[in-house]
């Protein structure tokens, strides 16, 4: 079988931060390509570099060295306003903190995707019953999000990374304040659409449940990429 | 529509903050207000003015005009003898004060019935005939319309009596008119329409016509009839169109008004920074939702429209709140208007609010475009968010803190640009405009630093008192910089504006007090009462001012006739003076040799000028003026110019000796009597009371008193200034309420969790109340010395292109004591409804909301 398209790849990408007169080098050449339908996870301490990494990819940050490739495009030549569109109709971002508007509810939460990309008919709202059903606030939609505990409010992230299907999803940290039966369905969804849609998922987590749902396994330290053995 | 979500989660931000939301509208509202209601105001008092000289001007083409004292019957007659002579009419015109009802200024307008029908229709009310024979024969005939009748208590058949400069006339109404449609009653409101010799007799005005109306041809006929009247009419008689007065009227108020305009921008300047507080800090507010909004991509252009989105709806209501209040406002302040019109420059009378389309057109764009403006830069600070996972609230701080001092040095140099702005030698107001919002500017710069460091500098001192709530307020001040300073700079801005046009006030009250004591020596004054207060133009019965001045007990006296000529074509009070035997000139000069000066007046063609009349027309010692004498149009040379605080469009002052060569008219407006040496004033002013009689109405005035009544008519044509600084400190106090309550309840967060590790609602309270007061008195000190810069530009600059009155600029204790009380207040009150609201909340629920 020839292998699937590229979506994400980094070549020598490197990141650092000025700390007063010091300089941190919080990603050193890092090199990976990622294709469509892969379900990857990202391991690592906290300071990794997990989270700068998924901003490199996802244009909200830019390398400080070297080239990261999204669905083909360099990102350091676009301009901010083209970065923010790719983002807008290509990624879908879960945040390790949630990053919900508090002034929309639930529903409009996850509807923001899709307005922003031009889908907002009946389908949409069908799909977003759907997926608020999927991940078990069917009763909430209506709720703006500080009436939500953090585990609902992580799968109200969640349904909105997945809302207009994007080919690429980026997930920090999805599962952490959900309990297990609930990060089991939220892995489920992230799962079934990778495999349904051809996606490509780079989900990072600390659990070692699911390396074992990875097609491939990568973990950062001290700011290099290492990719490890994945399930057989 | 792809920003429907977006949109309504804006509402939803702008409605869970009521309070803040409500008290923007209103600065809006207010701001929008002041401007509308001042040029409805205006317009509405010009309008007016306007549909009274239309009424008496009719359809004539042209009018032939004299001197002050109007024309010789004779030039009609003559007129009329002419082969081929144009249509014409003859008209006497002036005012006179009704003595019943609500005691109106009545027009009274004299006209020829035959000679009326080409130029001004007047109907009898219900379509019938006026008696042509009483109206003709009866002495004291009038006719007026039913609603000048009703103001008036009369009916036809009434008699009415009329005050003409303290004289007594009789009248009576023969016959009602009708009133056509409601512009024409509201032109035709306080008209009293009566036959030539009755109001020659009524206006003291025997044997002279006001003008003559002609009706002449358009186009070149009627060019080629007027070029062949010219040299048939006897010197002194002019031909002008009957516009001419309307447009010298404008331009004789035009200085008042702009300024009142000017005064109530500076009203919207001040809501503008309230727009412009409220706006950054509701993107300050929202950074992070802003930053989320950008991470799940959100373009920087979707966020900019957005917040100008939410301005512009902010704008809208608020503006139509603004026009409507404008609209109440303007009803109050036209009667302002109008009577400091009267007190100043013309005879009007205004009875409703026009509602000029223009104005509320106006309102709106200002209105709106003011806050779109002023939410410009919140907008393009919204739009440069980083996305949300690369933001740090403290981070933001610190970028704060640092660009203080570069903003600071940016402000620095906008100050510079704003004094260069205000030195251009010009006599343009706009670069004096530009220049004085440029120094607001560069002044709001400048706070963020001096927040930073006057804030630091009081946690010690708070401190000791307070411990470390003390210490925790003045901090909380610096840590939170990106929202203090911008409040600040909003309160000082509102604060110091009311610091400038307080002591601006106060400074052109001094410098007036200070000249009447040099220009009031003589020890009374006696004139007739003028419709026109401070232009004084009334006269004396004949013989009764030469009696008045040989009361016993009088050493000498001087004779003032105040009289309007057109000195080159514009209408301005020209001052004839008799000295008499009195060694006292009180005059003082800003330009010419006291010394030589009056040597040089006796000259028959030297005249006088003051300061502002100097300015106007760009006239110096040396220079000449044409004056419309009896005789024709005659140049004169100024001598001298010299300070006066009475006329704003200025005056010229000559000798009565050299008055009475060219002008036919002894008449005397006013005499100043010097009492003898040990002479009680009080006894000399009984006795002249009893020498005038009751013929005449006259005010006899003591030295004290009359400077009393002019400062009293100084403050009366302040009181619209008085009104609108009133409304600019509302504008403030609201301003500082709004700034400071929307800091408080931003720290809900932090306050619970003051409130969860066990400060009690009373420690909460002085916390809170700690940091607005601080607030409130670093935004009252940072106001004054801006206010003290405001007023200078406004003493210095405006008011001298304005008017070109040289004034001194004095600071006075009760004008900054008041903008410390303001801030202060205001803070304190700012700081009640967060601190109960806190005490009250549940400090669980307020963690969580955050």
């Amino acid at each position: 079988m020839p292998p699937a398209q590229p979506v994400v790849e980094l070549q020598d990408v490197s990141k650092s931060y000025a700390e007063g007169d010091a300089v941190r080098e919080v990603l050193a050449n890092v090199r990976i390509t990622l294709h469509a339908g892969e379900f990857i996870v990202l391991l690592g301490r906290s300071g990794s570099g997990k989270s700068t990494l998924l901003n490199l990819i996802s244009g909200i940050d830019l390398p400080s060295r070297g080239t990261v490739r999204v669905d083909g495009r360099e990102l350091v030549t676009l301009s901010e306003h083209e970065r923010t569109l790719l983002r807008r109709e290509r990624i879908g971002f879960i945040f390790q903190a949630f990053n919900l508007l508090p002034t929309l509810t639930v529903e409009e939460n996850i509807l923001l995707p899709l307005e922003l990309t031009g889908r907002d008919g009946l389908d949409s709202r069908n799909r977003v019953r759907e997926l608020l059903d999927t991940v078990g606030l069917g009763n909430r939609a209506a709720s703006f999000p500080d009436r939500l505990s953090g585990g609902e409010q992580q799968r109200v992230a969640v349904a909105r990374a997945l809302a207009h299907t994007p080919p690429l999803l980026l997930a920090d940290e999805p599962t952490g304040n959900l309990d297990e039966q609930t990060g089991r369905k939220v892995l489920d969804l992230l799962e079934g659409l990778t495999r349904r849609e051809k996606a490509c998922a780079l989900i990072v987590t600390h659990d070692p449940g699911l390396v074992a749902r990875a097609d491939r396994v990568l973990s950062l330290e001290a700011g290099r990429l290492v990719e490890r053995e994945a399930r057989a | 529509m792809k920003q429907r979500l977006l949109i309504r989660s804006s509402l939803r931000h702008l409605g869970s903050h009521p309070w803040l939301t409500a008290l923007s509208l209103l600065g809006i509202a207010l701001g929008v207000a002041v401007v509308v209601s001042i040029d409805l105001a205006n317009a509405s008092a010009m309008r007016a003015f306007e549909r009274s000289t239309d009424t008496v001007a009719g359809r004539a083409t042209h009018q032939l005009v004299g001197g002050p004292s109007g024309l010789p019957e004779s030039v009609y007659r003559d007129l009329r003898l002419q082969p081929g002579a144009p249509v014409s009419a003859p008209v006497v015109e002036g005012h006179v004060r009704a003595r019943s009802g609500d005691q109106r200024i009545l027009t009274v307008l004299g006209v020829d019935p035959f000679a009326e029908a080409p130029f001004r229709s007047f109907v009898p009310r219900g379509g019938g005939r006026v008696d042509m024979g009483a109206f003709l024969t009866e002495p004291g005939a009038a006719l007026m319309t039913g609603r000048t009748a009703r103001a008036l208590n009369v009916k036809a058949g009434d008699p009415l009596q009329v005050a003409m400069e303290g004289v007594v006339k009789p009248l009576r109404v023969v016959a009602l008119l009708q009133s056509g449609d409601e512009n024409r009653a509201q032109a035709m409101e306080g008209l009293v329409l009566t036959d030539i010799s009755t109001a020659q007799e009524v206006l003291g005005q025997v044997g002279r016509l006001s003008r003559i109306d002609l009706k002449l041809p358009d186009g070149e006929a009627g060019e080629a009839r007027l070029a062949s009247l010219r040299p048939l009419l006897p010197e002194g008689v002019e031909v002008i169109r009957p516009h001419t007065r309307g447009n010298a009227v404008e331009q004789m108020t035009r200085a008042f008004r702009t300024n009142l305009t000017a005064l109530s921008l500076l009203a919207l300047v001040v809501g503008t920074f309230l727009i412009y507080n409220t706006m950054t800090f509701s993107v300050v507010q929202r950074r992070e939702q802003l930053g989320r909004l950008r991470a799940v991509g959100i373009t920087r252009r979707e966020l900019f429209a957005l917040v100008l989105g939410e301005a512009a709806v902010l704008g809208m209501v608020g503006t139509v709140a603004g026009l409507l209040l404008g609209v109440v406002l303007g009803r109050g302040l036209m009667e302002l208007v109008t009577r400091t019109l009267n007190d100043l420059y013309l005879v009007v009378s205004v009875r409703s609010l026009s509602l000029e389309s223009f104005t509320l057109v106006k309102g709106v764009l200002l209105g709106l475009g003011a806050t779109l403006a002023a939410a410009m830069l919140p907008a393009w600070e919204a739009a440069r968010s980083a996305p949300a996972v690369t933001l740090r609230r403290s981070m933001l701080e610190d970028v704060s803190r640092n660009r203080a001092p570069r903003l600071a040095l940016l402000g620095l140099v906008i100050l510079a640009l704003g004094v260069g702005l205000l030195s251009l030698p010009t006599p343009e107001l706009l670069p004096a405009y530009a220049g004085l919002f440029s120094v607001l500017l560069g002044a709001s710069l400048l706070v963020p630093w001096l927040t930073a460091k006057l804030a630091g500098l009081a946690a010690g001192p708070l401190g000791r008192p307070f411990g470390l709530l003390g210490r925790m307020a003045a901090r909380g001040v610096t840590s939170n910089l990106s929202r203090t300073a911008v409040a600040l700079a909003a309160l000082m801005v509102a604060v110091a504006t009311t610091v400038g046009v307080g002591l601006m006030v106060t400074s052109f009250r001094g410098t007036v007090a200070d000249w009447l004591e040099s220009s009031l020596e003589a020890d009374v004054y006696v004139s007739p009462p003028a419709l026109v207060t401070r232009r004084g133009g009334a006269t004396f019965a004949p013989g009764l001012a030469e009696q008045v001045r040989a009361t016993p007990g009088v050493a000498s006296s001087s004779t003032l006739r105040t009289v309007q000529v057109r000195v080159d074509g514009v209408p301005t009070d020209v001052r004839a003076v008799d000295f008499g035997a009195t060694p006292v000139r009180p005059y003082r000069f800003k330009e010419g040799d006291p010394a030589r000066v009056w040597k040089e007046l006796e000259a028959p063609d030297a005249v006088l000028v003051s300061e502002p009349l100097a300015f106007h027309r760009r006239l110096g010692v040396g220079g000449t003026v044409e004056l419309a004498t009896d005789q024709g149009p005659r140049r004169f040379r100024v001598v001298g110019v010299y300070f006066d605080y009475g006329s704003d469009t200025g005056t010229v002052l000559m000798l009565r000796s050299t008055y009475l060569l060219h002008f036919q008219d002894a008449r005397v407006s006013g005499v100043a009597l010097y009492a003898e040496p040990g002479q009680d004033v009080d006894a000399l002013v009984a006795r002249v009371r009893e020498r005038a009689g009751t013929g005449q109405a006259l005010g006899i005035q003591s030295n004290r008193a009359l400077r009393q009544l002019s400062l009293e008519v100084f403050d009366r044509t302040f009181t619209i200034t008085h009104v609108l600084r009133l409304l600019a400190v509302g504008v403030a106090f609201i301003g500082v309420l709004s700034a400071l309550m929307a800091l408080q309840l931003e720290r809900a967060r932090e306050l619970a969790v003051l409130r969860a590790t066990g400060l009690t609602p009373r420690q909460l309270w002085g916390l809170v109340s700690l940091q607005t007061g601080l607030l409130g008195l670093l935004a009252g000190l940072f106001s004054l010395p801006l206010g003290v810069a405001l007023a200078y530009v406004l003493v210095h600059v405006i008011n001298q292109r304005s008017f070109g009155w040289t004034l001194q600029l004095l600071v006075s204790g009760d004008v900054l004591t008041q903008a410390m009380v303001l801030a202060l207040a205001a803070a304190a009150l700012a700081g009640l409804y967060p601190s109960w609201k806190m005490s009250r909340a549940n400090p669980a629920l307020a963690l969580r909301e955050e």
